[in-house]
């Protein structure tokens, strides 16, 4: 079934911020072209000169110097506290003055006619450096001198905690395998690069900023934080969005400069990312590794987990509180795990700055415990399968809480019925014996199976908001704080809304977010807008329905029936519409803004399985199966969440097996076109098999669990583990994205080649 | 991903081309774009002046001469995929121009184009060098030349044509009884350049043994690297085409290459892959080819 939002999308209607530039003027950003060094002198007499450049601006122009990106997410303190969560302050700059800290970092911001002059102008703005040493590895990052003034090192924030006993169960478990893993750099690179358009509106002197974001409330709150703008100085709206993933989960610089810059100079200006500018300095992600130790006793029982993991956040991460926290808790896996020591480092380097990727930890903390499950399995001589049939949480355990609270400070309690049935239903959606029956088909490649399992916590709050309000014709305008990045949200939200309020579909009408029509929200990431901006929709729908009987009873002179959006009293009628015309001198009687918060967070587990093929003569990889079963609530719309788990599984393809931001040992990056940086094509992705295992959550009214990260989460393990399985074993993938040359090279010393 | 300011001009004929390429600033022919535009918007070409060629229809011809295939230098790379003519003279050429980049792309790249750009990854210098091509250019002074595909490659993205000089025309000596070809490339995804591949242009005698081998290697130096009887493949002339020599010989001739891809040793083993697997394809083809 088509989705609400398809009909203009494909027929090439879709407004997105590129179709709000209309009539502004191009803006375009000078950005440093060093790793790290000293700014001696930034020179834009030659630029200003230029045909059509109507002006160019420092940091110094503009009032900014000394102005920075305020951080978007602080450690909650009963989390910090129970897991020695601590972070520095990180000083980036909106506009680099005295120093840079990464290629592609914002430093001048100019105006042209349009982008062509721009770019021109672009190029004759000098910026003189003298360079300093680039740091472009976490590990050296840590002995190198601190890469900004008021930091005693680059060590940014950390964690650690343990429970149970773990030093004692290393010591008389059985086995104890240790590895270490490596997942790359890479993110989200949507289809629509980042781009805003800022209008200034001098006699109301308020500034309207359309941006391409997942965030609008917060990107609003940080042009405020920066200005002191009053809250109607600044209204935020979120065009038609071409994806976001994470990355446009972040506020930017270039977004609150555009603003700023608009209201100093009166022109209404966009600033439309092209591809190479999106490749260098949009914000990244992953990039960590982990030094894993695992206790198991003869059976394969896991006994003891240990994992000390270092987080690359390149110049910073304004998420880094988000990253190193879901790295940490989701280390602890589905399984049972008595004891457990953790301990994690985020560093600053030269690279570009990261921000919450889809699963922002969860995958990094995935490939360290699947691979290590693995290691210990081939350890044992027991099937990847056994191991994790034998330590997934089943219904007797379930639920089952950890001795640490959730990143909200709640108790983490798992919330999910049976791990292992999630398990036994992968292995018949894609039976090993799969494997078997397409050697035939395959004669040049060695064929692996592997399977990867991962719990995510969804549905984070504190809150998420949405306004319902009766239009005169009876239909409902709906928007939500939680903004649509392509997820659906125009589908999901208004059948909630239609559900709960017993009306048509197509009576309600999906209004895209902006910080004017509903003042309060976060946003769209983290697993978390079907159910918190889902249960908004859902109370707020009920309460609006409440109103609007109560509003009934007075009109028609007693008790009511209620049916299909009119009430009903013997053989009067009034409906929606009608009490909307009633209550005209009222416009908020029919017009609710709701708030929900959920207690805490609610758990998805699910397990992956991949049969991927190895080239004989290359080492070259092609996944050729996939299937995916989880545990998940209520499916508001079952399309969208298989397509949730389908693009999620590209997007782990991709990172399993391509996609790279690379970096010289000069500090300049690699992969700035997409002759560098490897997105996956549909030739890479197969069909993915999905199956859903329907758990009830009593935890919010419409019973729905997130599940936009479970595609990608456990993709790389699978898909490594896979390549492991071929190779009998010859080799232990340990690294993302997967080295053909690495393998080949395993291939040449079995002797495997053809 | 602008490019820098230029003057476009689309002249009507060749020789008008010729003429502007003599006496226009800093001039450069604009065939199917697929290169020079790239390259022209992240501003690393930034000629002043383009001359479109792209539309002379003239130049888009294929004939069958006697003994070769004469192509047009804005030949498609779609039409060395898809016309029968292409495919059975020169067998090697409309296999290998399958394999380059995507259907949009291939719908417009020019074989003069992808011959002038020179890149060593590409897949037509490769065929052109194999096949023993001979490029054919012209300018407004100096008239008429004809070089081997050879002599016009020199380096990364650098060709030996003077910067008045267009290619107009491409000869390719058609398949002859007696001999096979094979193309084999490697490449991470469909459509990316490969990591290696190789071509190769055998001939047998009448008793079925080596009496001619050409063996061209894609991103295995600066430019495309051929080994002929002059150099590299003259030990095996007369031997038998058996796997074990083909075998060797990949391994002899990749140690003779310079891959500029990081990961030297597993380029230069799939170099041998590509080309005893091509070597073998060849064999089995020379075989049918009586
Ligand atoms: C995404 C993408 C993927 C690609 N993948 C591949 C691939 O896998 N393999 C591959 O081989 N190629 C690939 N290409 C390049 C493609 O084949 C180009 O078409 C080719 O390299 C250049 O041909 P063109 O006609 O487009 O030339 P243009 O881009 O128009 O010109 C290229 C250069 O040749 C010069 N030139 C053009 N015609 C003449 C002439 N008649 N005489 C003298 N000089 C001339 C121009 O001045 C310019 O310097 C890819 C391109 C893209 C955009």
């Amino acid at each position: 079934m088509a989705r609400v939002e398809d009909g203009t999308l494909l027929a090439g209607q879709g407004r997105f911020a590129a179709d709000a530039a209309e009539g502004a003027h191009q803006v375009v950003f000078v950005r440093s072209t060093e790793p790290h060094a000293d700014i001696l002198g930034i020179d834009t007499a030659a630029a200003r000169a230029m045909p059509g450049v109507l002006g160019v601006y420092t940091a110094a122009d503009l009032g900014l110097d000394g102005a920075r990106l305020p951080v978007l997410t602080t450690p909650n303190p009963a989390f910090a506290e129970a897991t020695g969560f601590q972070m520095a302050e990180q000083r980036i700059p909106l506009l680099a003055t005295e120093r840079v800290h990464y290629v592609g970092q914002p430093i001048v911001v100019l105006i042209a006619t349009d982008r062509y002059r721009a770019e021109d102008a672009a190029e004759a703005v000098t910026v003189s450096y003298r360079g300093r040493a680039p740091v472009t590895d976490a590990a050296t990052a840590l002995e190198a001198e601190p890469l900004y003034d008021h930091l005693a090192d680059n060590e940014i924030a950390r964690i650690g905690y343990s429970f149970g006993d773990p030093e004692n169960a290393f010591g008389r478990a059985h086995r104890v395998v240790s590895g270490e893993y490596r997942i790359g750099r890479h993110g989200a690179v949507p289809l629509e690069t980042r781009g805003a358009v800022a209008r200034p509106d001098r006699r109301l002197r308020r500034v309207d900023l359309t941006t391409s974001t997942q965030i609008p409330h917060l990107v609003r709150n940080a042009v405020r934080t920066v200005t002191g703008w009053a809250e109607h100085e600044i209204v935020v709206h979120v065009p038609d969005v071409g994806g976001g993933f994470g990355t446009k989960a972040n506020v930017y610089a270039e977004e609150i400069v555009l603003a700023v810059l608009a209201r100093q100079t009166g022109f209404d200006l966009a600033w439309i990312e092209d591809r190479q500018e999106h490749l260098l300095s949009a914000a990244q992600g992953r990039d960590q590794v982990h030094r894993t130790r695992l206790a198991v006793d003869g059976q394969g029982r896991i006994l003891a987990w240990g994992d000390e993991f270092l987080v690359d956040v390149g110049a910073g991460s304004l998420w880094v509180a988000g990253i190193v926290a879901n790295t940490a808790v989701h280390a602890l896996g589905p399984y049972r795990i008595p004891a457990v020591r953790m301990s994690g480092r985020a560093v600053l380097t030269t690279k570009t700055i990261v921000a919450q990727y889809r699963g922002a930890g969860r995958p990094e903390a995935a490939f360290a415990l699947e691979r290590t499950l693995d290691a210990a399995a081939a350890e044992l001589g027991i099937g990847t399968a056994r191991i994790r049939e034998i330590n997934l949480l089943t219904d007797t355990d379930l639920p089952y809480p950890r001795p640490i609270p959730y990143r909200d400070g709640e108790p983490i309690v798992y919330d999910g019925w049976d791990y292992r049935a999630c398990l036994t239903k992968v292995r018949d959606l894609l039976p090993e014996t799969e494997r078997e029956r397409l050697r035939a088909e395959h004669p040049g490649a060695l064929l692996g199976y592997g399977l990867g399992c991962y719990l995510e916590a969804t549905a984070r709050g504190p809150y998420e908001t949405a306004r319902l309000r009766v239009l005169d014709d009876g239909a409902v305008e709906l928007a939500t704080g939680a903004a649509a990045a392509g997820q659906g949200h125009a589908t999901v939200f208004g059948r909630v809304a239609a559900t709960a309020l017993g009306i048509p579909e197509d009576r309600v009408r999906y209004r895209p977010t902006d910080t004017e029509r509903l003042p309060d929200g976060i946003g769209t990431f983290a697993s978390r807008s079907a159910v918190v901006a889902g249960s908004a929709v859902h109370n707020g729908a009920m309460r609006l329905l409440d109103r609007a009987r109560a509003l009934a009873q007075e009109v028609l002179g007693g008790p009511v029936e209620y049916a299909g959006g009119v009430f009903r009293r013997g053989e009067a009628e009034i409906g929606l519409g009608g009490i909307a015309a009633h209550t005209r001198g009222d416009p908020t009687a029919l017009d609710v803004t709701e708030t929900y918060r959920p207690r805490t967070v609610t758990w998805t587990m699910g397990v992956h399985a991949a049969i991927v093929a190895v080239d004989r003569r290359s080492g070259m990889l092609s996944v050729l199966r996939y299937a995916v079963a989880h545990e998940g609530g209520n499916e508001l719309d079952p399309e969208i969440v298989r397509g949730q788990i389908l693009g999620g599984v590209a997007q782990g393809i991709g990172g399993s097996l391509f996609e790279e931001y690379g970096y010289a040992p000069s500090g300049q990056p690699l992969s700035t076109t997409f002759a560098a940086y490897h997105l996956p094509l549909s030739t890479d992705v197969p069909n993915v098999a999905v199956a859903h295992l329907h758990v009830d959550t009593p935890d919010n009214p419409i019973g729905a669990r997130g599940a936009g990260e479970s595609g990608t989460i456990a993709a790389y393990p699978a898909i490594a583990a896979a390549v492991d399985d071929a190779l009998g074993g010859r080799i232990h993938c340990a690294a993302t994205p997967l080295d053909p040359g690495l393998i080949h090279g395993a291939l040449r010393k079995a002797a495997v080649l053809a | 991903m602008k490019p820098a300011e230029f003057t476009y001009y689309r002249p009507e004929s060749v020789g008008e081309a010729l003429h502007g390429l003599a006496t226009l600033p800093d001039p450069k022919p604009l065939a199917g774009g697929q290169s020079l535009l790239t390259l022209m918007n992240l501003r690393l070409a930034r000629p002043a002046t383009l001359l479109d060629i792209g539309r002379f229809t003239e130049l888009a011809r294929v004939f069958d001469d006697t003994e070769a295939l004469v192509l047009g230098a804005l030949v498609r790379h779609r039409t060395c995929e898809t016309d029968p003519l292409v495919a059975a003279r020169a067998p090697l050429l409309h296999a290998a121009a399958g394999h380059i980049g995507h259907l949009g792309i291939r719908n417009q790249g020019t074989i003069g184009g992808s011959l002038a750009h020179a890149d060593p990854a590409a897949e037509l210098p490769l065929a052109a060098v194999t096949l023993g091509a001979t490029v054919h250019v012209e300018s407004a002074t100096r008239g008429k030349r004809a070089l081997s595909a050879e002599e016009l490659f020199v380096s990364f993205y650098a060709n030996s044509l003077e910067p008045d000089e267009l290619i107009t025309w491409i000869t390719v000596p058609a398949i002859r009884p007696g001999q096979g070809w094979g193309f084999v490339e490697y490449a991470r995804q469909h459509g990316d350049y490969a990591l290696a591949g190789a071509g190769v242009l055998l001939s047998l005698d009448a008793r079925g043994r080596i009496a001619g081998l050409r063996i061209g290697l894609l991103n295995a130096a600066d430019r495309p690297l051929l080994f002929d009887e002059r150099e590299g493949t003259a030990p095996v002339l007369g031997e038998l085409p058996e796997p074990r020599l083909w075998e060797g010989l990949g391994w002899r001739l990749a140690a003779l290459s310079e891959p500029s891809h990081p990961d030297t040793e597993y380029v230069k083993a799939l170099c041998a892959s590509a080309i005893s697997e091509a070597a073998e394809a060849a064999t089995e083809r020379a075989g049918e080819n009586t």
